[in-house]
């Protein structure tokens, strides 16, 4: 059996001003070496969850229990939605910039950075302005930034969202890579086939409550179902979620 | 060390590609202080060197219309235009037609009506003491039309007017002691008894409040060098408010929150580059008015003998104005905002504080009101250096406000930012 690296126990989130809240009761384990998908429609506290877990905001109530393999400070790796990448600096700049925040030695910077960017076939650019870039080249980036001080545990907020086919591929193929070699991935999307192909476990929310969480097999079993968004849609209706 | 050297580095990059905000922060002040400093140079000229012209219409057919149209013109304050032959009335129309700013009409019985008022006070005078046995004649006070452009002050205007009733007494004193000696049977006055009644005997030293005597009075230079280059560094503004909007929206300040360092570190790295811009801005518009300037007939920039006092006034300022900058970027939403907030706002405390005209000439009220923008506190401080003689007493204070400043800005910089959770 394998070892939890997260365990969320009843966690709850209520904004400053709301009275909804857009966490309830929340619980379950996340392992080491899994690819975990967090799914649910807009609003349903995906982002909430994970902001919570990388330590961005405090919880109302509940706690998340960090079990790092060398029992220290859990060391992660958060790729956001946004592109958090500064348009002037070149490819190699960033990755040094957020490189040093890390705490890491200049000469590990350096070579993860050329690393990186070699997988994720940014060397011939290492050196031009990341303004200069196309999206898929921007969204690597984004990804090498998250994954530059080699994490135990990487959070992949739409990490293909507005990609080429070639460009999500390679992206794909390298986290499937890290994940062989050990990484847990926790990773959020709306693209349903990719989600499908990727993750071995999830978990859906909506309206702020857990309502699945187990292996994909399991769950087609359960509901009867052969694709993900089956799943989603038979759990989480068909009506819109247009939130004003 | 390697954190804070590549977030400086960072920074430096990003600023070095902010064309716009290096052209607001460098080249906009060096225009700003070279245009103005010309403009005002030729106005504060008109005050402290150059003659105010004078149109002088002397109709008086005696010698002392003469006499006074002399004493103006060796006064050294006006340059006097004569034309005697126009009446008061063609006067007025010459100064309305902007032929000269003053104008003075001397009636042709000028000398006579003086002499006469003379002769009557000298006969009065003389009855009172019982040597006399003179008539007292009832006289006709002498006057002198004075003209001048509307435009010119109020105060200056009475000033002339003094100049001439100062001349005017001293020829009357002249008559009178000629009279009193006249009644006495004296045909001439003693040259030094004329000269002792005439002149003035008590002697006015003046000297500017300044212990660099290089510097005697302020001028264009003196003020606009300092003000513009306060009014630069708060314009970083621009550039250091759209930074920390940018960096906020991009996510990167969140992806940082994920990160081991402190966010501290990122704002120190920010602050000191940006320290560094305005102790640059200083040194490059202080250059230009010491060295440029003399060689394009402006005023040279004469730096203060307090170097210590220019040091921590130079630095105060730059970290006033970087504080100033991150709250406005902290506080604003959008990049629009931090960039018109920051530069209106900073535009209303540049004239509130002092940098386009300076606030003793300002009403009461306003001077109050001027005490609330920073950028009055840092010009006060370089005044206080350039004019004050860099007085500690009196820098100590500006130093405590400009601190106070800092600090509140900082404190409500920390303040955003704890409240959108990113520190």
């Amino acid at each position: 059996m394998s070892q939890a690296i997260i365990q969320i126990e009843k966690l709850g989130k209520r904004y400053k001003g709301s009275v909804d809240y857009s966490l309830e009761d929340v619980s379950f384990t996340i392992n080491a070496g899994d690819k975990f998908g967090i799914f649910g429609p807009n609003g349903a506290g995906k982002t909430t969850l994970i902001s919570i877990i990388c330590k961005l905001f405090e919880q109302t109530s509940g706690h998340v229990h960090y079990y790092p393999s060398n029992g220290n400070a859990l060391n992660l790796g958060f790729v956001p939605q946004d592109l958090a990448l500064y348009e002037d600096l070149t490819a190699y700049q960033n990755l040094e910039y957020f490189g040093a925040l890390y705490k890491l030695p200049k000469k590990q910077v350096q070579l993860r950075a050329l690393k990186f960017l070699s997988i994720l076939g940014l060397s011939g650019v290492a050196h031009k302005k990341v303004k200069t870039f196309s999206g898929g080249m921007k969204r690597r980036l984004n990804l090498a930034i998250g994954i530059i001080n080699d994490p135990e545990i990487i959070f992949l907020d739409e990490p293909t969202v507005g990609v080429d086919i070639q460009s999500k591929n390679a992206i794909m193929a390298f986290l499937n890579d890290l994940n062989e070699k050990g990484t847990t991935i926790i990773y959020t999307s709306h693209h349903m086939d990719e989600a499908e192909e990727f993750c071995d476990k999830i978990a859906i929310l909506d309206y702020g409550k857990l309502i699945a969480n187990d292996t994909l097999q399991n769950l087609f079993t359960l509901h009867n179902v052969s694709s993900l968004m089956e799943i989603m849609l038979l759990l989480t209706g068909k009506e819109y979620r247009d939130n004003v | 060390m390697y954190r804070l050297l590549t977030s400086i580095k960072k920074e430096l990059i990003l600023l070095i590609n902010d064309k716009v905000g290096l052209a607001l922060m460098f080249v906009l002040p060096l225009l700003l202080v070279f245009i103005i400093t010309i403009i005002q140079d030729s106005a504060f000229k008109i005050v402290n060197n150059n003659q105010i012209s004078m149109l002088v219409s002397n109709a008086d057919e005696g010698e002392l219309g003469k006499k006074l149209t002399n004493k103006l013109s060796q006064s050294g304050m006006f340059e006097v235009i004569e034309n005697n032959g126009i009446d008061s009335l063609q006067l007025k129309d010459k100064i309305a037609k902007n032929e000269a700013l003053t104008g003075i009409y001397i009636d042709k019985d000028f000398s006579q009506k003086l002499t006469d008022l003379s002769s009557s006070i000298s006969t009065q005078m003389l009855v009172d003491f019982g040597i006399g046995e003179g008539e007292v004649k009832t006289v006709s006070i002498p006057s002198i039309l004075f003209v001048h452009d509307p435009v010119l002050q109020e105060s200056y205007c009475q000033s002339i007017i003094g100049m001439i009733y100062a001349h005017m007494g001293n020829m009357e004193r002249s008559r009178m002691i000629e009279s009193i000696y006249a009644e006495m049977g004296q045909t001439t006055v003693p040259e030094q008894i004329k000269n002792n009644i005439t002149n003035n005997h008590i002697n006015i030293e003046r000297t500017p409040a300044s212990k660099n005597d290089k510097m005697p009075t302020p001028n264009a230079t003196q003020h606009n060098v300092p003000a513009w280059t306060i009014f630069a560094m708060f314009f970083m503004v621009v550039s250091l408010g759209t930074n920390i909007v940018k960096e906020r929206n991009s996510g990167s300040f969140l992806r940082i929150k994920t990160m081991p360092s402190s966010f501290f570190m990122i704002l120190l790295s920010k602050q000191l580059v940006y320290v560094m811009v305005g102790i640059i801005q200083v040194f490059l518009i202080f250059s230009m008015g010491a060295y440029v300037f003399p060689h394009i007939q402006l005023p040279e920039l004469y730096l203060p003998a307090n170097s210590i006092g220019m040091v921590v006034i130079t630095l105060l300022s730059a970290i006033t104005a970087v504080s100033y900058s991150l709250m406005i970027g902290a506080l604003s939403k959008t990049q629009e905002q931090a960039n018109g907030v920051g530069a209106i706002s900073i535009i209303i405390l540049a004239a509130l504080g002092g940098v386009w005209v300076p606030t003793f000439v300002m009403p009461e009220y306003m001077q109050i009101i001027s005490e609330f923008s920073p950028l009055h506190w840092c010009i006060e401080g370089y005044y206080a250096l350039f004019l004050k003689n860099g007085n500690w007493s009196y820098l100590s204070k500006i130093i405590i406000v400009l601190v106070s400043f800092s600090l509140a800005f900082q404190l409500l910089t920390y303040i955003k930012f704890k409240v959108d959770k990113i520190t």
